[in-house]
């Protein structure tokens, strides 16, 4: 049994070993000169980008996002909406202009991964929460072309119909500190039940939520549903806390024609 | 097929895919419930139905002629044909999700049909199913030609093809039901990605036997384009998906890495895909087909070695130029920048070799279309690598970051490069595959040679005048200081190329079909020196003058 | 010695562009190496009667 399981490697090594040792020298030499010259650029490149925890702006106020948030995340992601959606405003003058104080490094440190994006069919999206509102979000991702004649965006009504999943959040809590999120032990048993009780501020789990994640945290009917937590609730959520994680952007660039 | 493989290698291949396939189960079992278990009862019917295709064939009786004398071109055969079915489907979607973008009622409500969902497995499906296909399935012939020796193995090579595809269709369905990493062109989840990384080693193995087994002297330089592709690769596809999944019994994982460290991870991998995928391999199939098609040797081997360590070794540095502006810090977007600058003097080696080559053949490219699909590759290949080190350019890239310039540049280099280089290379291969003399129908393929040169030229020109249209609007101001036009106002300007866009894909795509049309024709038409006439015929089709008598 | 970020990254910013030209200059002397010129016209020749099949 084991030889017959060994029996084609056997006859690799065979073939190293005799006729062709020099022929096979020149290929592998071949590959690892391939390897060697393209692997040494990349790792010099972005090595220093690892140690830059010492020099990247610190934002010792910036929160985490809360199971809620983090399912809304998940959604847009599954949803593709980073495709036509960057979240990165660059130093640009008119990128300024147009969504606010450029994005600091700090700010995306908890995203893994990152959503930057890389093409603009729909605006940028780094700084949109809170500036409109939840029902203005809830129709339009519901029905865009209702709001913004325009628009060329899909609609998303089925998320209001969808019930958000929660069971899998300590899950997904927990795979997020392992790479790195500081997600504490509290915050990883309770995800589902603070998922729950931020979008149902009448809820006995609400009050759990603010203690949690700070008194900043939104409580909110973000789908405007009283009845149950869908998709919806969990996408809102997250929209309206895109840029806010962290005010140090706003203090460290103040706008144009403020002060 | 099954035939051509002894006993004992159809009980190989029988047991590695009852392996697969209780893989397959145990992942349908563990993921109930999950995107993940749909993926396993995919992999479990997928690998159940291969082998009982090899069970039903086990007892025909074994092969007769001595196997050594002739190179193994049955998996080739395949894999050509899996390359035109991911071009049709995969071309189809990107017509579709261009369609979406004029007209965003094609969605049909359904929750898998939106952009955000069908666009990766546009992307997906050409870049891997079909560019990926066609570097697999040339890499096979290239490799036993160049060495004049027969593939080693007879299992490995159908381990990596079909492997692949079972990679390619557990991406697309996946994206269907919104599994995606959102990492550009490294959508996949774990599973599929721990899975591509055994079927790429099994390349790697075979590539490298397979060249030690060579007859001659010399490893000819499409091989090093093909080994560049196949271990950059790896060590991209490897490193860029380093993630932890939420559950081993979901699809769902975060990356390894967050912010700037992800987005220059992501665009060292982005950038290299384009690098090591769609250009290292297909510059192999072009060194080694091109001059076979044209029957002279390259211009400069020589010039082909300098732009093989060029590339090698300036493009693994030009990723940060994705990032210019950003908060990624400034010294590697001038590292990036600088190195893609760089990059126009290998590319233009390459293509200029290419262009050199055919000079004192250019009466050939005039009447043989498949010629002509690689020239003009070569000329796109030239002015998509001009554009791209000159988007680099910070102040160029602040006006055509995250605009359609940049899709329009991207498919210079998809349909214009990439496809056109493949399609030559098949429709080069497909007669010597298959022991025909031609192609079934030359005027197919000057058809399907028009239709995509114009589908491309009006996709590229749709999307520059949109991109930089776009990309001005946005920095526009009015004389008080304030922003001219809002978001809602570019998009009404973008209306009109967002047509011509699906036009020119829509264009590109029947060129695919009549393509893919034509190969099938040719496989099944019964070759020309059999078709003895012994009746008159003005058709040519070869239908008698006169019905034989009732 | 720390592994500061002001060290990795000066590195690679000089060792960068030192990489690209040593290499550069490397390449271009092996392609150009005149010994090697009737090996790689060979190699570029051979490929244009490969189908009789392998090498016996």
């Amino acid at each position: 049994m084991f030889r017959t399981l060994l029996g084609p490697f056997a006859r690799f090594f065979e073939f190293h070993a005799k006729t062709h040792y020099r022929a096979e020298r020149h290929s592998m030499a071949l590959a690892g000169g391939i390897l060697l010259a393209a692997s040494i650029g990349g790792f010099i490149e972005i090595a220093p980008l690892f140690t830059i925890d010492d020099t990247v702006e610190a934002a010792p106020d910036m929160r985490l996002y809360t199971p809620l948030e983090q399912a809304g995340r998940d959604i847009y992601i599954r949803e593709g909406c980073y495709a036509c959606h960057s979240q990165m405003i660059r130093t640009l003058q008119d990128d300024v202009d147009r969504y606010g104080p450029y994005s600091l490094a700090a700010e995306s440190k908890y995203d893994h991964p990152m959503l930057w994006g890389s093409k603009r069919t729909g605006p940028d999206l780094a700084r949109v929460g809170e500036k409109y509102s939840d029902d203005w979000q809830v129709r339009h991702l519901a029905d865009p072309r209702a709001l913004v004649p325009e628009s060329v965006m899909p609609q998303y009504a089925f998320l209001l119909d969808t019930p958000l999943e929660t069971e899998s959040l300590p899950g997904r809590l927990a795979a997020l500190r392992a790479v790195g999120v500081p997600y504490s032990d509290a915050q990883i048993a309770n995800a589902a039940s603070d998922a729950f009780g931020q979008a149902m501020p009448d809820s006995d789990r609400a009050g759990g939520v603010l203690d949690r994640y700070g008194e900043e945290t939104n409580l909110r009917i973000f789908d405007g549903r009283r009845d149950r937590l869908t998709e919806m609730d969990a996408l809102v959520a997250y929209l309206q806390i895109l840029g806010g994680l962290t005010d140090l952007a706003a203090r460290t660039q103040p706008a144009r024609g403020e002060n | 097929m099954i035939k051509r493989l002894t006993i004992a290698e159809r009980q190989t291949a029988m047991l590695l895919s009852v392996l697969i396939a209780l893989a397959g189960f145990a992942m349908a079992v563990i993921g109930r419930g999950d995107p993940m278990g749909v993926h396993g009862w995919i992999v479990l019917i997928l690998a159940g139905a291969l082998f009982f295709a090899l069970a039903s064939a086990l007892y025909e009786p074994e092969p007769t002629e001595d196997r050594a004398v002739s190179y193994y071109d049955d998996p080739t055969k395949v894999g050509i044909l899996l390359t035109l079915v991911w071009a049709v489907a995969g071309m189809g979607m990107g017509v579709w999700v261009a369609a979406q973008l004029a007209w965003p009622d094609l969605r049909f409500d359904a929750a898998w049909s939106s952009f955000g969902r069908i666009r990766p497995v546009h992307t997906s499906g050409v870049i891997f199913g079909f560019g990926g296909n066609a570097l697999i399935a040339t890499s096979f012939h290239i490799m036993q030609r160049t060495s004049r020796a027969r593939m080693a193995g007879h299992i490995s090579p159908w381990f990596v093809l079909l492997g692949f595809n079972l990679f390619c269709i557990i991406a697309a369905t996946g994206y269907l039901m919104g599994v995606t990493q959102s990492k550009e062109y490294a959508e996949p989840e774990w599973y599929a990605d721990i899975w591509l990384v055994i079927v790429w080693i099994v390349y790697f193995v075979l590539y490298i036997r397979t060249l030690a087994r060579r007859n001659e002297p010399h490893i000819y330089v499409a091989n090093w384009y093909y080994l560049a592709f196949i271990l950059v690769v790896a060590v991209l596809h490897i490193v860029n998906n380093l993630a932890v999944p939420a559950s081993f019994g979901a699809a769902k994982s975060y990356s390894a890495f967050s912010g700037v460290q992800d987005a220059m991870t992501q665009w060292w991998y982005g950038h290299n895909a384009v690098a090591f995928f769609l250009t290292a391999g297909f510059l192999g199939m072009l060194y080694y087909f091109l001059p076979k098609r044209a029957e002279r040797p390259i211009y400069s081997y020589r010039l082909s070695i300098l732009s093989f360590w060029g590339i090698t070794f300036f493009y693994i540095w030009a990723g940060s130029h994705h990032l210019h502006y950003t908060a990624v810090p400034e010294w590697v977007q001038t590292l990036g920048m600088t190195f893609s600058v760089m990059l126009l003097v290998p590319s233009w080696a390459s293509a200029g070799n290419a262009l050199m080559t055919l000079n004192g053949a250019w009466h050939k490219v005039r009447d043989d279309a498949t010629l002509r699909f690689m020239m003009v590759a070569a000329v796109f290949y030239g002015l998509s690598t001009f554009e791209g080190s000159f988007m680099a350019i910070r102040p160029v890239n602040s006006l055509s970051h995250y605009t359609d310039w940049t899709v329009g540049h991207v498919h210079a280099g998809a349909m214009g490069w990439v496809a056109l280089i493949t399609f030559g290379s098949i429709y080069a291969l497909v007669p010597v595959l298959w022991r025909k003399q031609t192609m079934y129908s030359w005027k197919l393929v000057e058809w399907h040679f028009w239709l995509a040169l114009g589908g491309t030229v009006v996709y590229v020109f749709a999307m520059w005048n949109s991109g930089i249209t776009q990309g001005l609007m946005w920095r526009t101001y009015t004389e008080s200081g304030t922003l001219a036009y809002s978001f809602t106002d570019t998009l009404v300007k973008m209306h009109p190329y967002y047509i011509a866009r699906a036009i020119g894909g829509a264009m590109f795509f029947v060129g695919a079909v009549i393509g893919a049309f034509n190969v099938v024709m040719t496989i099944r038409s019964v070759g020309h020196q059999a078709q003895q006439l012994d009746y008159p015929t003005g058709s040519e089709a070869n239908e008698p003058a006169v019905p034989a008598a009732e | 010695m720390e592994l500061s970020y002001e060290w990795t990254s000066a590195f690679a910013q000089s060792f960068g562009l030192i990489y690209l030209m040593v290499l550069s200059v490397a390449i271009a002397v092996y392609a150009f190496w005149p010994s090697l010129g009737k090996r790689f016209d060979k190699a570029a020749k051979s490929i244009l009667n490969d189908e009789d099949g392998p090498c016996r």
